[in-house]
């Protein structure tokens, strides 16, 4: 008896459907745990572990090793600073501490009513638009330290139900690295990756 | 034969066999290149980089690891010079920026690879001046091992015998980078029954036993090697003892038997031989109350007895059960003693559990245990192997998970080579001979055409109490009638049971393979004079006749029937109908404990002698310890009385034994100790030069043949559990699961059955309560109870069973 809902179930059969070696989809059945119960427990862990005909070790190996696997409560909105060398020469420590200030949460906790997290994340691969941030994984490229505490604050007051780079982008973002293709998912509604069939809302922008 | 191709090692050319790996050419030439994670019996991963060596290759020298890089024709490999030195010397230093130096207080100092390497190929300095790592210190990973992860150096070596080698992966990598470390899931614990292996092959003192921890340093152990004994597959040991207490027990790698590994319960089962319960001196009945006397007072009460019964009665009133436990010496000399001394055949190693004894002794087609790594297909139509003959298991599971070996399991619920198995088969104990005939009906295609191999071996014995013994002979047959080549592996599971068959210790058998009233045995009645000539009683019918008083004295060897027979209560009844009741024992125990003379016997470990395997292997064992007391081996115990009794065995030394095997028992001829100690240090396979005389074909038997319906009995035993040497040796004995009832979730509804609590069972022989698991492990109308566990009670070999909820 799987102590997942009905949904999951069928998202996670789909994915294992998706692999020749059913415990090749440990990492994506791990967001589905994640998505489940906010983080990833160590009932989470175990329930993949029967999925993919693996230990909970092994799963809890994978897990673990991986630092978007959150095993840890964590906020609705996750904000992640870029402190790799790009963004470190580009002020990415000044936003770091900004976030922190203006959030009264130090990087690697979450504020007492569970609505953000601070992170300092190693390079997210967006060095061409450097300083960068994440909220959800979504990202905002160019921001200063003024327009971090702005987002902060945004977060804190707008409450957005969908995070979503566009939008963000234009609020508190400054150069982007260049202009984008259409971006496959209109946004984020939690703390983990909003690849298909995560975390979606929406379907893909047809322009 | 493998190609060859030639390479230079050091300047050195050699021929080696293409394919393999440049640590293990270079190794069979006599060059170690150092490893920390490389393991001859695992597969290579290259995680330490301790084994680099420089290759010529066409863009120039480059530094390779010898452990994952295979030999080529005219390679080229550097193994010492200043390139692979710096290499070496950089490797160490980073490995030790976090491993402490604490090998003062540390188990493995002594004889630890990173410390010898360290030594050897170490820079001797270290720049890193930094704060090492620090953990918790111990944190326990299971019942027997702890770990230490600070000294942990990340080889990998614990996970993949976990993973690759006993199945059972429950360690694991966790975190990364400079806070990775080795460890379980939270509350999950590395509960393996082949745990004790990683604390021997980590290299580093990372995991450590707890049996062992802080007893001893290696230096100061003194070191004899030996076999095994807790099944018959005898895995090739070393043991290890400081002032004559064993300390612990390590695995020795060879190809015949175990490839180094070994069981929990060979590794830490040593503990009974230094329990302060063992017996030390001779105890004689008076009064109803068992008194301590000296050994001539008791050999000459024993023999007067036996001179008294045998000049009213003659030798059919005598019986003799055990010899499964000792030596074939002592074995030897106990079937000389049955035939020579008490003038009888009634005499039987077995325990009521085993298939026939010329199946058993004398099959044709033995199956040696290095076929399971060349056959085609497997079937093991047997005791969960990893329960009963854990060794045979890691091999299977080996044929199975790297060689391809197609495997078929048959056996009334799921076993530990399940998840291996290609084909399996799960009925209900009862059922098996109609299973058999739907499969020779061809009803299972899939497992007619895996078992219509070229070669095929076969396991078979005793799925269950429940279920016929007659089965497994007839399995053999059909599978007989396939295949191309088949090789047929019997199983009996205790000790030295193979050892002692061979030696006559069975109603129908004398030593050599020979059966009772056989032509052509002549150079053992010249030796042994005079003997009964027709068959005697196996176990059952002893017990049988002890109760009609047809049998008036027993001799128990080493044997402890009210707990190992399936249905104890029919040794119990006829232990108190015995008259006269002799038992040469290392304990008391429930069988012995109202016997009338009882003699401290030697231990494993503790006498010198020949044992013989499943296969048929003769090894050596070796005593290391001089054993408590006045305890002295079987063999000279049943000497003295003999002597006293006036119809001597002549037997003085256990060497010269030995020597007398040789000469009367066909099977045996050659196999001397100077051969095993020097010559086949991993045995030799009986006969090597004499022929077997019973040359048994195995037959298709009678047996029920309707499959079972209706909730069905299998009572089968668990790897620890109450039996006599477990319940002293108490690192293990507390590891036995108790009084359990599995039940498949579908049974466990409708018995209203829940996790945890009691549940009725009742049998024709027995009843008591037992504790539910709920398990998918178990089949729909099976009901699984472990066998003589502690708190258990006996439900004997009747299928029929009634689970009912305890209220309250
Ligand atoms: S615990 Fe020992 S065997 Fe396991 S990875 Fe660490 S050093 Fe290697
Ligand atoms: S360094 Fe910050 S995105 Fe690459
Ligand atoms: S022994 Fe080759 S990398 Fe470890």
């Amino acid at each position: 008896m799987s102590i997942w809902s009905e949904e999951t179930q069928v998202r996670a059969k789909e994915i294992i459907s998706r692999y020749p070696e059913k415990r090749s989809a440990v990492m994506p059945l791990l967001y589905l745990a994640m998505a489940e119960d906010g983080y990833l427990t160590d009932e989470g862990m175990e329930e993949v572990a029967l999925w993919v005909g693996i230990t909970p070790a092994q799963v809890r190996s994978v897990a673990s090793f991986y630092t978007m696997y959150k095993r840890e409560k964590t906020g609705r909105y996750l904000v992640s600073c870029c402190t790799s060398i790009s963004c470190m020469l580009l002020g990415g420590d000044d936003i770091l501490h900004a976030v922190e200030d203006e959030s009264g949460v130090p990087h690697g906790e979450t504020d007492d009513e569970g609505l953000l997290s601070v992170e300092h994340v190693e390079c997210i691969g967006a060095c061409g638009g450097a300083p960068a941030v994440q909220v959800n994984y979504e990202l905002i490229e160019g921001v200063t330290s003024e327009k971090a505490r702005d987002l902060v604050n945004w977060l804190r007051s707008a409450r957005p139900e969908v995070v979503n780079t566009d939008e963000m982008q234009e609020l508190f973002g400054g150069v982007r690295s260049f202009d984008w293709a259409v971006s496959e998912v209109d946004g984020a509604i939690g703390p983990y990756p909003a690849f298909q069939p995560l975390g979606t809302v929406g379907t893909e922008v047809g322009e | 034969m493998t190609e060859s191709v030639r390479m230079t090692i050091d300047g050195q050319e050699h021929d080696v066999p293409a394919g393999e790996l440049i640590i293990q050419a270079a190794q069979d030439k006599g060059t170690y290149i150092p490893r920390f994670c490389w393991h001859e019996r695992m597969n290579p991963v290259g995680m330490c980089r301790m084994c680099l060596v420089e290759v010529e290759s066409p863009r120039g020298p480059m530094l390779v690891t010898a452990c994952t890089d295979t030999v080529a024709d005219g390679m080229s490999v550097d193994t010492k010079g200043p390139t692979v030195k710096k290499a070496q010397e950089a490797i160490l230093e980073f490995l030790l920026a976090n491993h402490p130096l604490d090998c003062p207080v540390c188990d493995k100092g002594g004889e630890c690879p990173l410390q010898d390497q360290a030594m050897s190929h170490g820079p001797g300095d270290s720049r890193f001046v930094e704060i090492k790592r620090n953990y918790e210190k111990p944190i326990p990973i299971s019942d027997l091992v702890l770990l230490d992860r600070e000294r942990c150096i990340l080889c990998a070596r614990c996970t993949r015998f976990s993973d690759e080698i006993s199945g059972d992966p429950l360690i694991e990598f966790q975190e990364r980078g400079n806070v990775t470390e080795i460890n379980t899931f939270p509350d999950l614990p590395f509960s393996s029954y082949f745990s004790g292996n990683t604390v021997q092959i980590c290299p580093v003192g990372a995991l450590t036993a707890k049996p062992y921890r802080f007893r001893a340093r290696p230096w100061d152990l003194s070191r004899v090697e030996s076999s095994g004994m807790f099944d018959t597959s005898h895995p090739r040991i070393s043991i290890h003892s400081s002032q004559n207490q064993i300390l612990r027990i390590v695995g020795v790698d060879n190809d015949a038997t175990n490839h180094g590994w070994l069981s929990d319960k060979d590794r830490f089962g040593f503990e009974y031989l230094g329990s302060e319960d063992r017996l030390t001196t001779p105890l004689v009945k008076r009064g109803g109350e068992l008194v301590a006397v000296g050994w001539a007072e008791a050999l000459d009460i024993v023999a007067n007895r036996i001179d008294l019964i045998w000049e009213e009665d003659g030798g059919s009133a005598f019986g003799v059960i055990g010899g499964a436990r000792g030596t074939n010496e002592d074995a030897y000399a106990l079937s000389k003693f049955a035939r020579v001394t008490l003038g009888t055949n009634n005499v039987d190693c077995r325990m009521d559990d085993a298939l026939s004894s010329h199946f058993l002794a004398g099959s044709v087609d033995r199956a040696l245990i290095s076929d399971l790594d060349t056959a085609d297909t497997i079937l093991i139509w047997a005791a969960d192997l990893k329960e009963e003959h854990p060794n045979l298991y890691l091999r299977a599971r080996r044929a199975a998970q790297e060689l391809g070996v197609k495997l078929i399991i048959v056996h009334p619920r799921a076993t530990g080579l399940d998840d291996r198995a290609t084909h399996k088969l799960h009925y209900r104990p009862g059922g098996g001979f109609a299973l058999l005939d739907e499969i020779a009906e061809g009803v299972h295609p899939e497992i007619a055409s895996a078992l219509a191999a070229q070669k095929v071996v076969v396991i078979v014995g005793q799925t269950s109490f429940a279920d016929d013994p007659k089965l497994a002979e007839s399995v053999a047959a059909l599978v007989r009638s396939k295949a191309g080549t088949v090789r047929i592996m019997p199983l009996a599971r205790r000790a030295n049971t193979f050892g002692a068959l061979d030696m006559g210790l069975g109603p129908d058998l004398l030593p050599g393979r020979v059966s009772v009233g056989a032509i052509g045995c002549a150079s053992l009645a010249e030796s042994w004079g005079e003997f009964p000539t027709s068959p005697g009683k196996d176990t059952r019918s002893i017990l049988e006749g002890l109760d009609d008083g047809e049998i008036r004295c027993l001799l128990l060897v080493g044997a402890d029937p009210v707990n190992d027979l399936p249905i104890g209560a029919i040794a119990r009844d006829a232990l108190e109908a015995a008259e006269y009741v002799v038992s040469i024992d290392l304990f008391l125990n429930d069988s012995n404990a109202d016997a009338d003379v009882i003699l401290p016997a030697l231990g494993f470990a503790e006498k010198e002698g020949l044992v013989t395997n499943v296969e048929g292997r003769v090894q050596k064992v070796n005593a290391i310890s001089p054993g408590p007391g006045q305890a002295r081996a079987d063999w000279s115990i049943l000497a003295d009385i003999a002597d006293r009794v006036g119809r001597p065995l002549g037997l003085a030394l256990a060497e010269t034994i030995a020597k007398e095997i040789a000469e009367v028992a066909p099977a045996y001829e050659g196999v001397t100790w100077d051969l095993l100690e020097w010559d086949e240090r991993d045995g030799v396979v009986v006969p090597i030069q004499g022929s077997q005389q019973i040359n048994h074909i195995p037959v298709s038997l009678a047996g029920p043949r309707a499959p079972r319906a209706g909730l069905t009995l299998h009572v089968a035993r668990t790897l620890y559990d109450d039996g006599v040497l477990m319940r002293h040796s108490p690192s293990l004995h507390r590891l036995a699961p108790g009084p359990l009832v599995h039940l498949n979730p579908e049974d466990a509804r409708r018995l209203g059955a829940q996790g945890g609590r009691p549940m009725r069972v009742v049998t024709k022989h027995g009843e008591g309560d037992f504790a539910a698991v709920i398990d998918e492990d178990t089949p729909e109308g099976v009901v699984f109870v472990p066998f003589n566990q502690p708190g258990g009670v006996s439900l004997g070999t009747d299928p029929v069973v009634r689970v009912t909820a305890v209220s309250g």
